[in-house]
């Protein structure tokens, strides 16, 4: 009985990974614990950050020479957009809060205005009944409307022969 | 005239094309150099408020919403708002959001150079306070449920115990570092005496993502750089597995510059002072102290998490002054407690429950 076995490189990788992943893990986990390993990747990002500052300035000056803006003065601009959102953000807030305050001011108002209305009512009323006691004798009740209607309709003619008179004197 | 009979070479080519190998090397570079990258973040979401860069999401609002506390995410200021809504059937934002949860979530963009002198205190002092506001606005909720993922997760502790006039009910942190005694590899790296912090911020400005993926990749570099290649190779042919594959290198290789300041005052108050666990920390000139928290707190911590260690973690629950507090630790990693299996079929669930338990 003949057996082929076929070579099966993902199975290899994988087999090489798991068997030496542990050793390799404790022996980089070991090294990056270290204070030396702090100490080195300090000098590392000391080297590279005195690069990149370099870089900026180079930059920075080929910039000016051109007379083209920099990043800090894109980004100056950039904030004072912002500023003006902020702004209008708080306005909005503040809005929230008076649209509360004036919704509350406005129903005040309206029961205001109906106690008014209804203390006219009362006037009305009143000054009606004073009018029809002083002009008519207490009789049936016909009458009595009747001639308050007619003492104000008497009332009303003066007025306006008054305006009238006043008009051709013009 | 000479023939040749290529019949033979012929046949061995046809051969090869077969091979299982030869398939599995076409799959693999095909999946690593041509495959399109996976559409990430669909859950259907609106926009509510922006600020800078900044933008408030209210996802599925069509959808009734039967739970009536309102759900602020909050993520760190280096990674991309979709991971938290990473892919269809895999995305806690669609799992709530499907549940009846109004979720929000702050979107911190991506910073520009004009944003290098933004500080942490103008985040959580100028930004989620408002989005907070928003967020009652619009849902017309009483209380709010605050999640914090990472450094969001600590920057919304900081929020809470500055801000405990606000209703906030409830407080969800995931893998979200609060003791910063011993943060691992982190203490090594960033020790005073060696690491060039200021003339780091003062050269760079905005520090570039690669600086920080560097930097979480040396926690374990043979297993983060070699390992997912090894595990692709092996189920290269699992569709599924491609798929999730990609999902969680995009999550790896898809961050966003730390603005500058931001990233000073994280390094300084946080890795080499210590400073939020011993009340020392000041934000805009107010102290903060952890004990002011009183809401609700789940505090999530995953045992292989190499980025925010289980015990960095765990000392926020003896901190706080809430009566309900719960420390759940998960047997996963920092990526893998948000996406993947487990995270579908046991995390999200978990906080779906605890969020539901703790709202009524």
């Amino acid at each position: 009985m003949t057996q082929t076995t076929s070579f099966d490189a993902f199975t290899m990788w994988k087999n090489v990974y798991e068997k030496t992943e542990s050793t390799w893990r404790d022996a980089i986990q070991d090294t990056l614990g270290k204070e030396s390993f702090a100490e080195s990747l300090g000098q590392i990002q000391s080297q590279y950050l005195q690069y990149q500052g370099f870089l900026n300035k180079i930059t920075e000056s080929y910039l000016k020479q051109a007379n083209m803006p920099s990043r800090d003065e894109i980004a100056n601009i950039a904030s004072l957009v912002i500023n003006v959102e902020s702004k209008m953000d708080d306005l909005e807030d503040q809005m929230d809060v008076n649209k509360f305050d004036t919704s509350k001011e406005i129903e005040q108002l309206k029961k205001g205005l109906n106690n008014l209305d209804k203390k006219l009512d009362k006037v009305i009323e009143l000054l009606a009944n004073s009018l029809v006691s002083q002009n008519t004798p207490k009789v049936t009740a016909g009458p009595i409307i009747t001639a308050a209607t007619n003492s104000t309709n008497a009332a009303t003619n003066a007025a306006t022969s008054a305006t009238s008179a006043a008009n051709a004197k013009k | 005239m000479v023939t040749l009979d290529t019949k033979q070479f012929d046949n061995w080519i046809d051969r090869l094309s077969e091979d299982k190998n030869i398939q599995q090397i076409k799959r693999l570079t095909e999946v690593i150099s041509s495959d399109a990258e996976p559409e990430v973040g669909q859950t259907p979401k609106e926009v509510i408020w922006t600020k800078n860069k900044t933008k408030l999401y209210r996802y599925q609002p069509a959808i009734k919403k039967t739970n009536k506390v309102p759900i602020l995410m909050i993520y760190a200021l280096i990674n991309k708002p979709y991971i938290l809504d990473l892919y269809p059937g895999n995305s806690l934002i669609e799992h709530l959001t499907n549940k009846g949860h109004d979720v929000y979530l702050l979107d911190w963009g991506t910073p520009g150079h004009e944003d290098r002198h933004m500080k942490l205190d103008d985040y959580i002092m100028d930004y989620i306070p408002r989005a907070v506001n928003k967020v009652l606005k619009t849902s017309k909720a009483k209380d709010i449920t605050l999640l914090g993922y990472c450094m969001g997760g600590t920057m919304t502790a900081i929020f809470t115990s500055l801000y405990p006039q606000l209703p906030i009910r409830n407080l969800i942190l995931m893998t979200s570092p609060i003791d910063f005694k011993d943060a691992g590899l982190y203490s090594n790296w960033l020790d005073k005496r060696y690491f060039q912090l200021d003339k780091m911020v003062d050269t760079l400005g905005n520090i570039p993502f690669e600086v920080i993926d560097f930097g979480n990749k040396m926690l374990s570099p043979i297993s983060n750089v070699v390992g997912p290649y090894v595990s692709l190779a092996d189920r290269v042919e699992n569709e599924n597995f491609v798929l999730n594959w990609k999902l969680m290198q995009k999550w790896l290789n898809d961050g966003i510059p730390f603005p500058g300041e931001s990233y000073r005052q994280w390094i300084r108050d946080f890795y080499q002072d210590n400073k939020l666990i011993n009340d020392q920390l000041v934000i805009r000139g107010r102290k903060v102290e952890l004990a002011n928290i009183k809401a609700n707190l789940l505090n999530i911590s995953a045992t292989r998490d190499n980025i925010a260690l289980p015990h960095q973690i765990a000392p926020l629950n003896d901190k706080v002054s809430s009566k309900n507090k719960t420390l759940h630790t998960v047997d996963t990693g920092h990526v893998s407690v948000v996406t993947g299996r487990k995270a579908i079929n046991e995390i999200h669930p978990y906080i779906e429950k605890w969020i539901t338990e703790n709202s009524k």
